[in-house]
Formats: C-alpha cells, structure tokens, sequence
C-alpha cells in the first residue's frame, strides 16, 4: 500500500472494496437514521426541559448525518430515494437496539451514550480515510458528536448519584452494551481488516472495540456499573458477546430489522403522495 | 428545578473581536450537561465561543441582592 492512493469516487475503489464500504456507508447511514428518530422519541417529555431540546438537537444532527450518508451512496449506484423510503424491514442494517423503541430514559441514555459513540469511533476511524467523500464530512459530524457524548456522560453521573437511578441504568445499560460490543465484529473480522489495510479505516475490528471501550468504559464505570474492567490501563468488556449469525456486512447478529410502527415513521410512509423528489 | 440542580449563566460571543453578551441560563446537575444544554438551547447565532458558569459563582458589586435578580414585575413572569 502506498500513502499517494487516494480515492475520490466510489468508480476508483476496487471493486471488493467498493462493495465493502458500501455496506459500511449504509450500515452508518440506517443507525443514524433511526437513532434520530429515537431521539425524536424524547423530546416532549423527557425528565428536564434542556433534556428535551437536547434531545432535538441531537435529533437533527442524526437525520443530518443520516442523510449525508445515503446521499454518498448514490456513488456507489445505489438510489437514496430508494434506500430512503422504499426498503422493507429486512433491508435495514440499523442495530437490533433500534428496532423498537427506547422504553423509558436509561435505555436512551444507553442509546446515547454507548451506541452513538460507537458510532463515532466507527467514523473517527474515517477521518483521514483514503476514500475522500467520507473524509471530508467526518471532522463536523465529529464536532456536533462531542456533545452528545457529553450529554451522556453528564447523565450518568447524575443517575450515578442515587442507587436507584444506578440500577435502573444496570438494567437499561447491559443489553446495550453487549450489542454495542459485539457491533464493530469479531476481533479478526476479515471486512474490517479489508477496509482497514487499503486506509478506508485506521483500525480493525478489535482496534476500533479498543477505542470505544477507552471512551465509554470509564464512564459506566465512574458510577459501577460492572461492564467493563481495567487491567494495566486497559478496558476490557466483562461480557463477551455471542457471534451467532452476525453478518459483517449488515453488522447485525440476527435476522430481522425495525418493528412495523418504526418502518413507517423511518420511510415516512404517512407522507409518502407528498414526496417530490 | 430539579433535586441537584444549578442554574448555568451563559455567555457567548460571535467573533473573537466581540465582548461577551449574557445569553441566558440553563439548569443542569453538572458542568457536562450545563455546557451541552447550553450549547444545544442557545443556538440562535454560529458562536466563535461560549461559556457557561454556575449563578452562584458571580458576586454582585454595587447592589445588595444576588446576581441575575429580576425587578419583581419580570419575575412574576417567568
């Protein structure tokens, strides 16, 4: 591999490779998506008035996100249109933690907290990547991301600070966390490695699980939740997710995809004789 | 306000030429969610800079009530 290579359209890419970051790009694109609209969920009536209009802010920049991602993908032959608001359930590659909605605050919080910032480092691992569309978008989505992050963490410590408010994150988090481990691939994930060694990505499935226990770790740990532990300054989740069925591609570990009443808010099919374009 | 809650004064400025101006308050439990809900809520203009620091950090100077006190007619209102 050389430092020159630099891609600037999808047609540069080998084709392997194209059709690896393709499915990345889709994979982002529906997480973002759908966790917009999970946190669309909490705007009226979440626990504080500024938590509510964090939660549209963050809102926004998903379905900002969201969009610039299906739009890259035209690129790669694929119609946004399409992927935007004609696709059945099975077709979406959106984590199974997004399929339904968050039941109460502590699954948003876990939402927030440890699905968005995996899906940071997923994009963090892009932001000097080969294939320049992605790496030009990366640096502000990263921006507007740090404050989600800190929405988070700023929660937890709150929660933390009660024994009840830190068992109903017990129990909120402990799913999520698991699907958020087992989301970047096993640790020698042949994709991952893919798209890592041609500088698509700076690290592989294990390295980009590294970087995100790093961040989230001692957070959830900074109020006890038993998730993680630290041994000579690294983290290492306490719970190793099961692999069956995962597909590195669609980055889900079973069939399936979102519940009915979620597919017709995320394809907007109330609005569908409206769309114009 | 919440149990554990402060109120958060924010001030921002547009340039880096500009002084600051007092945009409003925000009530948060710490500094991380004072900062973000600070951020996210006072949005209207693309801030050079903003800041936030807790209300009973700020010490009045020439009256004897605490800072940020409205006359009583605008405190009705809020």
């Amino acid at each position: 591999m050389t430092e020159e290579v630099k891609y600037t359209k999808a047609a540069d890419l080998p084709e392997e490779l194209r059709e690896h970051l393709g499915a990345l790009i889709l994979v982002l694109a529906d997480n973002k998506r759908l966790l917009g609209m999970r946190y669309s969920d909490w705007i009226l009536g979440a626990p504080a008035l500024e938590a509510g209009i964090a939660c549209s802010a963050m809102a926004q920049d998903e379905w900002g996100h969201g969009r610039i991602f299906y739009a890259m993908l035209r690129d790669f032959g694929q119609d946004p249109n399409r992927l935007e608001h004609e696709r059945e359930s099975s077709e979406y590659r959106s984590i199974e933690l997004l399929d339904g909605p968050a039941e109460d605050w502590t699954e948003l919080l876990a939402l927030n907290l440890l699905l968005d910032s995996a899906l940071s480092v997923q994009f963090e691992a892009m932001a000097d990547s080969r294939f320049e569309p992605v790496h030009y978008k990366v640096s502000k989505l990263l921006d507007e991301e740090r404050f989600h992050f800190e929405h988070g963490r700023g929660w937890v410590a709150r929660l933390g600070s009660t024994e009840a408010g830190r068992e109903a994150m017990q129990k909120a988090f402990a799913p999520a966390w698991e699907a958020c481990v087992r989301w970047f691939g096993p640790d020698d994930d042949g994709v991952a490695r893919r798209l890592r060694d041609a500088g698509i990505t700076d690290k592989d499935a294990a390295g980009l699980r590294a970087r995100w226990l790093e961040r989230v770790a001692p957070v959830v740990e900074s109020v006890g939740l038993g998730l993680a532990e630290a041994s000579n300054g690294t983290w290492r989740s306490s719970v190793e997710p099961a692999w069956d069925g995962w597909d590195s591609d669609v980055r889900r570990g079973r069939e399936g995809g979102p519940d009915a009443e979620t597919l017709v808010r995320v394809r907007g099919d109330k609005n569908r004789p409206l769309l114009m374009d | 306000m919440s149990e554990g809650d402060r109120l958060w004064e924010v001030f921002a400025r547009r340039k880096r030429a500009d002084h600051f101006e007092h945009v409003g308050c925000v009530e948060a439990p710490n500094p991380d969610l004072g900062r973000v809900y600070a951020w996210q809520t006072y949005d209207e203009a693309k801030w050079f800079e903003m800041i936030v620091a807790p209300r009973d950090a700020f010490h009045c100077v020439n009256r004897p009530e605490q800072p940020f006190t409205l006359h009583p007619s605008a405190e009705a209102l809020t």
